[in-house]
Order: structure tokens, then C-alpha cells, then sequence
């Protein structure tokens, strides 16, 4: 059946993402691969939707896609204000707050 | 797409019940109003945004009101998804409360400041109708529209000093692993989706069935979401991002993050766990022990070692979080309409006791320059009433009896020993650990206040702008009446009925 | 409705022309350049290597810094082009919507409006 490729296709995805926002220090790769976590998480909702017939997913697939754009909106505009400040957007340097 | 034509046959506009989204609508017109207002008015007649915001916040709470007393029965909006109950109205209620409170500990701070103060209060307002929504959402997608809501203006006011390096590190910890949180919540909702093929919480909570055939799906979709909503409310292992921004975001914010933000996503938690997952309980009440185990000790054996007040209520608050995941650890069995209630008198409470306590740090700095513990030396000397009202809210959140958080901590046990379990008691006793080991922090604040010497020998008083007063008034006094009646908020206890509500 | 294995399968059908295709235009292109290499001289040289023959010469390297006025209209146009998938769907059905319909896309304007508003009256949309 072709859900489950689909399926897989959105765990590979996933996981490609987690791995991202956990070994990556650059701000903007963090953002990206967050951004991977939500289109896998679209590809799921679609392939859900395919092989149920309903509607919900699409549905719940386009408030994703919005939300995440305005995510990624504030998120480049927070790395821009830190690359502003410190010319720098490598997360392991931010340490002003310890302990 | 021939999906979505093929459901054509027959489509009649949903039946609104303005009544029960007025408390929404006020707070959308508000804003708007708030944004226009920013826009076209002069910088010197910018003080009149603060009244704005806190009048619509007032003008919210009207309907919550009459919602209230009009009567007793549920009112179910869009099938079921958006759900107008007693439990919602309460939680609503605390919220525009909380935010008004806000508003008035904030105006002084944001009047003094020469930041964006039309963004400021817009994007305050737009957080508080998230946080709305969130009251009442029973359905996947609007939960997620909800928490995205509350939290994306949340992360634009932790960083909302943008030449402050440590504001701005506040909002990119804050948001970053907000974002994450939510992806990964967002993964369990797309799974619980496809087993349940449906996106509303009571259907999902019909389809968990764990010795079915997607028992492994379904109890990772479950993890995945109890993890995300973790990170939401700060709980021990995913609290990291919590004392860096406490401690870098301007201070009303983080009075606002503490508590508003961490009700909703507790709210959000509870509506979950309760609707969709009753079925589901093996997988997430031992996880939640574990979350909630961790997050009161964790929370507390950092605190002891802070030397920086904003910094240890941020752990204390941390600490905290773990008591109101307490009573949710049994919250499956036998003990749901008490754990429900613990939750939601444990929030009213700990929301006016910890603001308050922001109130006073706001007052104090204003002098001080600094969020020192041992800046706070001698208070009671030359500032006694705040001397005296500091020492209340301590005493509130280490719940010592004739106080507010006293009753929090009893509701929450309480609904441990209903449910008289092994794990119960042993989490029970957990807890009552902590609270003593509360007491070394919030007891070394008050030794400063009354017992040391003033700093640099300084006895200038301070002085607190009217705004201030009265936010510091109204948590005194609801921490005290909250203590010493508290059927105020036992009476919610009859909100308990709640899982048969949600089912509207 | 359902979507069945006949509609899988249709539906991967039409990709596959598109596979088909793609393998065609791929092969077509390769065997003309193939041809063509076999026929033309080769003399590389020092201008004739640079990324623009003949123009300007690039300066820097590709990963170069660009204005952040860029940023702040490409910001613009993500959000205003990400909204229209809201419009879209309710475009295609406008009459069975009627009225309500109407009226919501109404709201739902008027608050993308209320950014566009902020939008200028902070001074964004003019090139400076």
C-alpha cells in the first residue's frame, strides 16, 4: 500500500530533523530542520488523509503550513537580532546566563 | 481536489453562539483597536495603549461573567471542537484576570522604558487570546492554533529588549525549543490522526484502544505529545530553556511566562490527557510520575544554589510545575475529579501568589538596579509594607497554612490519597519532601528582608507608582481570601464534573 | 468517498508520465551535448572559464551578504502568499459558501490588512 511509503517517507524526514536541531550549532540549520519536523509532519497528515478519505487532514496540513511561516518569520528575525548584536549566529555562544 | 467537492451535497453556515465567542471577539476587536491606536497616535499620548489594553481585558471578562450566571449547561460550538464549559469559563476568567494584573504591573516599567510599547501591549493582548482559545479548544487543530497563538508572541516579548543581549538570548532559547516542542508534538497529533481518522479529542479518545493493532503507534503518538506539552510547561528533563529566559526577558514578561503561559499549557495538558487519552493512562500516568518526580526535586535542588532572585523563582516556578503535575499523575483512575480540581485550584492559586511576588521584585528594582538576593537586605527597614507583603507570597508558594498555597498543595495531595495507590504514596511523600526543601530558599529571601543590614547603608524609600500598588493589592488580597476561604476555589471542585463536559 | 486502490494506482499513473518525460528530456538533452562534443573543437581558456563570459566580473564569493531590506520584504511576501491558502480553497467553492462565506473571508482580509497597515505606517514598504 502506498501510505506506508509515505509514512516512511515522513519518519525518515523526522528523524533526519531531530538529528538537525540536536547536532547542529548554526541557528539557521536548527531552523530548517525544524521545518523538516513540519513537512513531515504535512506528508503524514496527507497520506492519513488519502487512505481515510476525509478532509481533516488537508485541513489541519494547511494551518501547519501557515503557522510554520510564521514561525520561520519570527525565527529569522530573532537570528537576525542576535547576528545584529554579537555578529554571530552560532548557538553554543550564547551563554550569558549560567547556571 | 475531488475530496473536498465530493462532501459538497449539503453545506449550511454553522450556527454561531455569539455569546458564548464574546470574550474572544472583545479581545480580537481590542487588539486591533490597540494596533490601530499605536499606529496614528503620537509618541507622547502612547500611555493611553496600558488603559486600552486593560480595559478590553476588563470588557472580556464581562461575558466570562455572564456566561457564567446565565446557566449551567454546556455550550458545544463547531461540532464539539470548540467547547464553552465551567471549566473554560474559570480558566478564561484567570486568564484575562492574570493579564489584567499584568497590564497594571507592567505600564509603569514599559512607560519608563523608551521600547516599542504599541507592540508590547498588542502582542500581550494577542498571547491572552490565545490563551483564551486554548480554554476551549477540543480538537486537534484548534489546540495547535491555540498554542501557537499564546506562544509566538510569547517568544517576540521574551526578546523584546532587542539591544539586550540577554533578552535577545532569552527569546531565541525560548523560541527555539518552543518551535521544536511543538514539531514534535505536532508528529504524535499527525499518528493520532490517522488511527483515529478524525481530529476531534473525543473521537481519538474512543480510538486508543492499546491492545488493538496500533497499540505501538498510539502510545508513541501519546509520548510524543506529553513531551511537547512538557517543554510547554517547563517540566524537568525539557526545563532548560526555562531559568535563561525567567532571567533574560524583561521582568512583567517573565511575571506574564510564569504564569499565564504555564496555565495554558497545563490547561492544554489536562484537556488532552483527560479527553483523548483516558484509554491511554499505562502509557502516560507513569510518565508523568516520572516528569513530575523530577521536576519538584530538580527544580528545587537548583533553586537552592541561586543567588539571583529572578533566577531562583524561575526554578521555584519549575519546582512548582512539578506539584501541578502531581495530582495528574493519577489523574487516569479513580482520583480524576480530584486531580482535575487540584490543577485548576493549584494554578488560580499559584497565578496571584507568583504575580504578587513579580510585583514586589518590579517595586524593589526599581530602587535596587538589581535582582540580587542580597539586594533585597533589610527591606522591612525602609520599605516595611513591601517587607511584609514579600514575606506573604513566600510564605504562599512554600505553602505555609493560613495562605493561598496552602490549599493548592492541598488539593493536590488530596488527590493522591483518593487514588491509594503504592505510587500515589510514594509520590505523595515525594512531594512532601520537596516542600520542605522549599522551604531553604524561600526561607533564605525572608532572612535578607527582615534580619540583614541594608546594602551600602541605603535607606532612601522607594517609590511605587499607583498601577503597581494596586496589582500588589489585588494578589494580596486573593492570596489571603484564597487561604482563608478557600471554598472561593473549592467551589470549583464541582467544574470537576468535567469529563463528562468535554464529551459535549 | 473513498479513496480505493483504483485511485492509487491512477494516481500513480499520472506521475509516471511525468517520470516518462523526465527520463525523455534527460536522454534528448544528454545525446545532443554528447553529439556535440564529439564535433566541436576545444580550446579552454583564462575568459573563456569565468562564470560570465562576457559582463561584469564576479567579485566575492557566492556566500555573500545581502541588504536586510530583502529580508524584511521576502518576509512580507511569505506571509501575504501563505495566507492565500486559506483563499484558495474558499475561492473554489465561493457560491456554496454564499454569504457566511463571505463575510468570514471578509474578517479574514481585514486582518491581513491590519498587518499590511503596520507594515507601512512603519515605514517597510519604502525603498530607501
Amino acid at each position: 500500500m502506498l501510505t506506508s511509503q509515505f509514512l516512511l517517507l515522513g519518519a525518515i524526514l523526522f528523524c533526519i530533523g531531530v538529528y538537525g536541531v540536536i547536532a547542529r550549532k548554526n541557528a539557521v540549520l536548527v531552523l530548517m530542520s525544524i521545518e523538516l519536523i513540519l513537512n513531515s509532519v504535512n506528508i503524514n497528515l496527507l497520506a492519513f488523509a488519502l487512505r481515510n478519505g476525509s478532509a481533516d487532514g488537508h485541513t489541519f496540513a494547511l494551518y501547519i503550513i501557515a503557522v510554520a511561516a510564521a514561525e520561520v518569520g519570527v525565527g529569522l528575525a530573532m537570528v537576525l537580532l542576535i547576528y545584529r548584536n554579537r555578529r554571530s549566529i552560532g548557538l553554543d555562544e550564547l551563554s550569558e546566563m549560567r547556571g | 481536489m475531488s475530496l473536498v467537492a465530493s462532501s459538497a451535497a449539503a453545506w449550511t453556515a454553522p450556527v454561531i453562539d455569539y455569546h458564548a465567542l464574546a470574550p474572544e471577539i472583545v479581545l480580537a476587536v481590542g487588539l486591533s483597536v490597540v494596533l490601530l491606536v499605536d499606529l496614528f497616535t503620537a509618541e507622547r499620548n502612547k500611555w493611553l495603549l496600558s488603559v486600552l489594553t486593560g480595559f478590553t481585558l476588563l470588557g472580556a471578562t464581562l461575558p466570562v461573567l455572564t456566561l457564567a450566571i446565565h446557566d449551567d449547561s454546556v455550550r458545544s460550538l463547531f461540532e464539539g471542537r470548540y467547547v464553552v464549559d465551567e471549566f473554560s469559563l474559570v480558566m478564561k476568567g484567570l486568564f484575562l484576570l492574570a493579564g489584567y494584573v499584568i497590564v497594571l504591573l507592567s505600564s509603569a516599567y514599559v512607560e519608563e522604558g523608551d521600547y516599542w510599547r504599541g507592540e508590547y501591549w498588542f502582542l500581550l493582548l494577542t498571547s491572552l487570546l490565545g490563551m483564551v482559545m486554548m480554554s476551549s479548544s477540543r480538537d486537534l487543530v484548534s489546540v495547535f492554533v491555540a498554542l501557537e497563538f499564546l506562544s509566538i508572541p510569547a517568544y517576540m516579548l521574551a526578546a523584546w529588549r532587542k539591544r539586550d543581549l540577554r533578552s535577545n538570548e532569552a527569546g531565541v532559547k525560548y523560541f527555539l525549543l518552543g518551535v521544536f516542542a511543538s514539531a514534535v508534538m505536532l508528529y504524535g497529533m499527525s499518528l493520532l490522526y490517522g488511527v483515529a481518522n478524525s481530529t476531534l479529542l473525543v473521537d481519538i479518545g474512543e480510538s486508543i484502544d492499546l491492545d488493538g493493532d496500533f497499540a505501538a503507534v498510539q502510545a508513541l503518538a501519546v509520548v510524543f505529545v506529553v513531551v511537547g506539552f512538557a517543554f510547554k510547561v517547563s517540566a524537568v528533563p525539557f526545563h532548560t530553556w526555562a531559568p535563561d529566559t525567567y532571567e533574560g526577558a524583561p521582568t512583567p514578561v517573565t511575571a506574564f511566562l510564569s504564569v499565564a503561559s504555564k496555565a495554558a499549557g497545563f490547561i492544554a495538558l489536562v484537556v488532552v490527557l483527560l479527553t483523548a487519552f483516558p484509554a491511554g493512562r499505562d502509557v502516560w500516568q507513569p510518565f508523568v510520575w516520572v516528569l513530575s518526580a523530577l521536576t519538584m526535586t530538580i527544580g528545587n535542588v537548583f533553586a537552592l544554589r541561586q543567588t539571583n532572585l529572578v533566577r531562583m523563582i524561575a526554578y521555584s516556578s519549575v519546582s512548582q510545575g512539578g506539584f501541578v503535575l502531581m495530582p495528574l499523575a493519577v489523574a487516569g483512575g479513580a482520583a480524576g475529579d480530584a486531580a482535575l480540581r487540584a490543577v485548576v485550584v493549584y494554578l488560580v492559586v499559584y497565578a496571584a501568589t507568583n504575580l504578587g511576588m513579580f510585583g514586589v521584585i518590579l517595586a524593589v528594582s526599581r530602587k535596587t538596579r538589581s535582582s540580587d538576593i542580597a539586594s533585597l537586605g533589610g527591606l522591612f527597614s525602609y520599605a516595611p509594607a513591601l517587607g511584609v507583603l514579600l514575606t506573604i507570597f513566600l510564605a504562599s508558594l512554600a505553602g505555609i497554612p493560613p495562605l493561598g498555597g496552602w490549599i493548592g498543595k492541598f488539593a493536590a495531595f488530596q488527590a493522591l490519597l483518593t487514588d491509594a495507590t503504592p505510587w500515589a504514596y510514594v509520590l505523595a511523600v515525594i512531594g512532601a519532601v520537596n516542600s520542605v526543601i522549599a522551604f531553604g530558599y524561600y526561607g533564605n529571601v525572608m532572612r535578607e528582608v527582615w534580619m540583614r543590614p541594608v546594602p551600602h547603608g541605603d535607606n532612601t524609600p522607594i517609590v511605587t507608582p499607583s498601577s503597581l500598588q494596586i496589582a500588589l493589592g489585588i494578589t494580596a488580597v486573593a492570596t489571603l481570601v484564597l487561604g482563608i476561604l478557600p471554598g472561593v476555589v473549592l467551589h470549583f471542585g464541582d467544574i470537576a464534573n468535567l469529563v463528562g463536559a468535554f464529551g459535549g | 468517498m473513498s479513496v480505493g486502490e483504483s485511485g492509487v494506482s491512477e494516481f500513480l499513473r499520472s506521475y509516471l508520465t511525468v517520470g516518462w518525460f523526465g527520463i525523455a528530456a534527460v536522454v534528448l538533452a544528454g545525446l545532443l551535448l554528447w553529439v556535440a562534443s564529439l564535433v566541436r573543437p576545444s580550446r579552454p581558456g583564462h575568459e573563456k572559464l569565468l562564470t560570465y563570459e562576457s559582463g561584469v566580473d564576479p567579485v566575492g564569493e557566492g556566500w555573500s551578504q545581502s541588504q536586510v531590506r530583502y529580508y524584511i520584504f521576502a518576509l512580507l511576501f511569505v506571509v501575504f502568499d501563505v495566507e492565500a491558502v486559506f483563499i484558495f480553497p474558499w475561492a473554489t467553492q465561493l457560491e456554496r459558501y454564499g454569504t457566511f462565506g463571505l463575510v468570514e473571508m471578509g474578517v479574514f482580509v481585514f486582518v491581513l490588512l491590519l498587518g499590511l497597515v503596520y507594515a507601512w505606517r512603519k515605514g517597510v514598504l519604502r525603498w530607501v
